[in-house]
């Protein structure tokens, strides 16, 4: 592992990378600079939503996830696969089958993390019942949209629910399970999550609730989709494993967008998925005018995590998939609800501490700087084509202004004002 | 705090004018004004109150007026919002400053306006509030709200 904890899911490799604009473009947050002829990404912009790992055909956009040698240094190595690892291997094969393969492939112990997400449902309805304002209450089960809302709505930190995501949970709970019926010391255990995205690496490495994550790596579901694959062939069929009596559709719909809110007895909820949809959502929330709503989930890819960056199945097989999984395993919750709301009391599931805003950083830490440049910025679009080219190196000519009027970079760089002379012929 | 010297370099303006009867866009002026303060950097409790203050008075040309403009001046210190409309106006002031008063229309209220909060709202959150109004003619709103020194510090 790396000795410097890298701040992002991604880093991007110059050699692979020729300049092209398409990261950059892509980017909600404009995070992404082209500097000479190679992207550069702006850490306090980045919110790791991975879109332009989507985008970027080139190999130069790289997760860092945790690579599946890593899993060595652990003397007890336990899975915490994300229910979308269901919907990629086709829909003939049962959860079971595909948590018994990954003991095949390196882990001495596979926990369903679908039974923590019905537990967590039964969970948001106790902390909806508890608390009746604010509203709506935000889920907070996708770290790119806590981090969105950090950076771009920091007055809406305070309606995230305060209730961790079930990985968390699961880690949490399983560490202290199996070192006690194993008798393994904490320390020699290592929870693994297999991901659909990147963004989970960061909220492992630099969590904003705990004080330190409980998983200790996330192996993306696209690094590990061959080994599951030749394993799952060699299985025989069919296989019995305890956990199948346990779960139920409800936690298993949580792969997709609208599974928090599947069961929820608090009907006005509402699911959006997808980057732009929901910063369009967030705005109304931060305008007040959707107070009405008990509680929204967001989910930053489109239809929730089986639109990850990192799977492997087209997401809307991977939705079906999981469609069919619900109707098999049935729409009612299994879980005790009693127990569930004996451990919320107890605050399994409970923050360590609370969201704390982290705006984008301003035009300048002077108030009077920043309208200086403000007034400067909006001198200079007057001058720009307004054609959001990106040949500058900026997504826009927006945003150009805005390097411009903070010192970054200079109007010179604008093709339309200063056009290339033609030197080289065919 | 004694007032410091300014230049023009330091203050931002921008109109923003307001449609009467427009609900499709009816919110963008406020929407604007809250982004370019976060572009500065102000704190967000004091933008939280900017944006309902203007919010506020821009749902009530919206609502009750022809049109109107919307002034906007950011200094270091403080953000003064001005609205001047052309409208029905306002007969009693003190009867429209009331919290719950409302002469909006069923219509109005049918669509979430109406509940008589906009100018008791407007006035909770600014540090300073004037109207003045003549019937016929139109009403012009004043509002300030001081920054408190409060400095990006993230």
């Amino acid at each position: 592992m790396a000795d410097v904890i890298p701040p992002h899911s991604i880093k991007i490799d110059e050699n692979n990378c020729i300049g092209c604009v398409r990261c950059m473009k892509a980017c909600p947050t404009k995070a992404i600079r082209v500097r000479n002829k190679k992207a550069r990404l702006i850490n306090e912009r980045c919110i790791d939503c991975g879109e332009c790992l989507r985008v970027c055909p080139y190999n130069a956009v790289i997760p860092l996830t945790t690579s599946p040698s890593d899993l060595n240094s652990f003397k007890y190595r336990i899975a915490i696969p994300s229910p979308v690892l269901y919907s990629q291997l086709g829909q003939h094969i049962m959860p079971s089958e595909i948590l018994s393969t990954l003991k095949e492939i390196g882990f001495d112990y596979v926990y369903d993390e679908a039974l923590v997400c019905e537990m967590t449902g039964i969970v948001i309805e106790e902390y909806l019942d508890e608390n009746k304002s604010p509203r709506p209450i935000i889920s907070s089960t996708c770290p790119v949209v806590v981090r969105l809302i950090q950076r771009l709505f920091p007055d809406l930190c305070q309606l995230i629910i305060p209730i961790e995501p079930p990985r968390e949970t699961a880690a949490k709970n399983l560490r202290k399970e199996i070192s006690k019926e194993f008798k393994i010391s904490e320390e020699d255990i290592g929870i693994i999550h297999i991901t659909p995205c990147p963004a989970k690496i960061v909220s492992i490495n630099r969590p904003e609730t705990l004080n330190k994550s409980f998983l200790d790596g996330a192996i993306s579901i696209h690094e590990i989709y061959n080994s599951i694959m030749i394993n799952l062939k060699k299985l025989e069929r069919p296989t019995m494993l305890k956990s199948q009596g346990e779960i139920s559709g409800i936690g298993i719909s949580w792969a997709m967008a609208g599974g928090e809110i599947r069961g929820l007895k608090y009907y006005h909820s509402v699911s959006v998925s997808g980057v732009y949809d929901t910063i369009k959502i967030l705005e109304d929330v931060e305008a007040g005018r959707l107070k009405d709503i008990e509680y929204l989930e967001c989910l930053i890819c489109p239809d929730g995590c089986i639109g990850g960056p990192l799977t492997v199945e087209n997401r809307f097989i991977a939705k079906s998939n999981i469609l069919r999984l619900i109707r098999i395993f049935g729409d009612k919750r299994r879980v005790d609800t009693h127990f569930v709301k004996q451990l919320y009391k107890e605050k399994l599931f409970s923050f360590e501490r609370g969201i704390a805003p982290k705006p984008f950083p301003p035009l300048a830490k002077d108030k009077g700087e920043a309208i200086k440049r403000l007034k400067l910025k909006e001198k200079i679009i007057k001058k720009l084509p307004r054609t959001d080219c990106g040949v500058c190196g900026a997504p826009d000519c927006e945003t150009f202004a805005e390097d411009i009027a903070c010192g970054e970079t200079a109007l010179k760089d604008c093709v339309f004002l200063n056009p290339v002379k033609e030197s080289a012929s065919l | 705090m004694a007032p410091k010297d300014i230049g023009l370099e330091h203050i931002f303006q921008e109109e923003f004018e307001i449609k009467g009867g427009d609900f499709i866009n009816a919110g963008e002026a406020s929407c604007k004004i809250r982004n370019i303060l976060k572009e500065i950097g102000i704190d967000a409790n004091i933008i939280r109150r900017v944006a309902i203050a203007s919010y506020e008075a821009e749902m009530n040309v919206v609502m009750f007026a022809r049109r109107g403009i919307m002034g906007f001046t950011v200094t270091p210190d403080k953000i003064f919002i001005t609205v001047d409309d052309e409208g029905q106006g306002i007969e009693d002031i003190e009867l429209a400053m009331q919290p719950g008063y409302s002469t909006a229309t069923p219509e109005m209220r049918e669509m979430g306006f109406g509940a008589g909060m906009g100018l008791p709202n407007i006035k909770k959150n600014a540090d300073t509030f004037n109207i003045s109004s003549t019937v016929g003619v139109g009403t012009k709103l004043e509002i300030i709200i001081n920054m408190n020194g409060n400095n990006y510090n993230g």
